[in-house]
């Protein structure tokens, strides 16, 4: 079974349902919580999904980190740079969004003392 | 009397969901991506040679996407003037009780250890796995523990302020002083030879700036940081 | 052996972040919610991507999660 596993397209397989699943159970989270830092938790675990699933779809088995030193010069077994160069960028996007999101929903709490959205009616008036 | 009757919410987005994931899932294996592309990394891993630097990510970010990596420093700047707009208070104490003198000392030996590993993580950010992002943040974690564990400590204002105003100025001079040179905005006008590579002075100006997106990104996560543990207290 | 690694960790991930949006208590899913930055490190390890797998590792776990905790405290311990 060891052997199965490792050919290039059922790991292909494995990390594109296993990626979409974890990025559906996010948007359930989202859409059926009512504590809004639970709503946050979920946009978080959808955005870590989608990483996974980019870095995922590029991997072969026999390959080495993008580093070239003096012992590995040879780069047609190395993973292919420009997805690592665009996750990093996303990862730290993504945590700024979400602290600037935090501290909103801190300042409105103290304002008015609501955390649960369905009480949040302030503008339908 | 209203006549609403109550739909189970969670069962339906449950049901729902789980098509649309069926769907999602057969959309993407169903496209035939052959084994043996020829990707654009390979082309760029052959133009890191003449770079003269080991990490290939780094040339990446740093020097075939520069531009989009000052993008990002100014999302930064702009998600830490929300926090600080939000969350700022003038009060000097943002814990109730002293802590722990066990917490205490080994807080004030943990501090310069972490500030030495940030530092060397930033600096050798072009040849190993590493880089001016996660050095960064490292220092602005060894700024939080000595925050939680001493009862009035706190960084100045003004020193931040000074950081992250010289870090974000050079970068943009860099980019022009590269414009004047080269005719390219953030091209590479410091000598980059070949024979360099693996040692901590090549590559040009990648180092440098990955430098001061170290500086950049530390100052502002500290500042992040220090605005949400202060709280007024009504001591 | 590696693709049996990706399997258990997917597998893991899953149960781990199905568990931390249905908690009744705040503070218990914040921690189920480190649980998926640790184990998305981990996968990142496998699939040599070393860079992202350390900023995953220090902005991910440590600076996303301390910010949840500061909510947690000024929000006070509800439900």
């Amino acid at each position: 079974m060891f052997e199965f596993l490792n050919q290039p397209e059922v790991i292909k397989i494995i990390v594109t349902i296993g990626s979409m699943i974890l990025f559906f159970v996010g948007l359930f989270g989202l859409l059926t919580r009512k504590h809004i830092i639970k709503i946050f938790i979920s946009i978080a675990i959808m955005e870590s999904s989608i990483f996974l699933l980019f870095i995922g779809l590029t991997f072969k088995i026999d390959s080495i980190a993008p580093i070239l030193d003096s012992a590995h010069k040879d780069v047609a077994t190395m993973n292919d740079p420009i997805p690592h160069a665009m996750i990093l960028t996303a990862i730290v996007i993504g945590m700024a969004v979400l602290a600037l999101g935090v501290s909103f929903a801190i300042e409105y709490f103290k304002l008015t003392g609501k955390t649960d959205i369905d009480e949040m009616n302030e503008m339908r008036h | 009397m209203s006549l609403k009757r109550e739909i189970p919410t969670t069962t339906l987005s449950g049901f729902a969901l789980s098509g649309l994931l069926v769907l999602t899932i057969l959309s993407i294996l169903l496209q035939n991506i052959p084994n043996k592309i020829q990707t654009a990394g390979n082309a760029l891993l052959k133009l890191n040679t003449t770079e003269g630097v080991a990490n290939a990510v780094t040339t990446v970010v740093v020097y075939f996407r520069g531009f989009d990596t000052l993008g990002e420093i100014a999302v930064l700047f702009i998600a830490s003037l929300g926090i600080g707009l939000m969350l700022h208070s003038n009060t000097k104490c943002n814990i109730k009780a002293e802590s722990n003198f066990m917490l205490q000392t080994a807080s004030r030996l943990l501090f310069p250890i972490i500030m030495l590993f940030g530092t060397y993580v930033m600096i050798y950010g072009h040849l190993s796995p590493g880089g001016g992002f996660q050095g960064g943040v490292i220092i602005a974690s060894g700024v939080l523990l000595l925050l939680i564990s001493h009862k009035a400590f706190e960084v100045p204002h003004s020193v931040i302020v000074a950081l992250e105003t010289f870090a974000g100025v050079s970068y943009v001079l860099i980019g022009l002083i590269g414009l004047l040179v080269l005719d390219v905005f953030l091209g590479n006008f410091l000598p980059h030879d070949i024979s360099q590579m693996g040692l901590l002075l090549s590559g040009g100006i990648i180092p440098l700036i990955y430098i001061i997106v170290g500086i950049k990104v530390g100052s502002e996560m500290s500042m992040i940081v220090q605005n949400l543990i202060k709280r007024d207290y009504d001591v | 052996m590696t693709g049996f690694i990706i399997l258990g960790t997917f597998i893991g991930l899953i149960i781990v972040s199905f568990a931390a949006i249905v908690q009744k208590k705040l503070a218990d899913s914040i921690i189920l919610f480190m649980g998926v930055g640790l184990g998305s490190v981990v996968l990142f390890f496998i699939f040599k991507a070393p860079d992202v797998a350390l900023t995953e590792a220090v902005i991910g776990v440590g600076i996303s999660s301390l910010i949840f905790l500061m909510a947690l405290k000024h929000l006070g311990e509800q439900k």
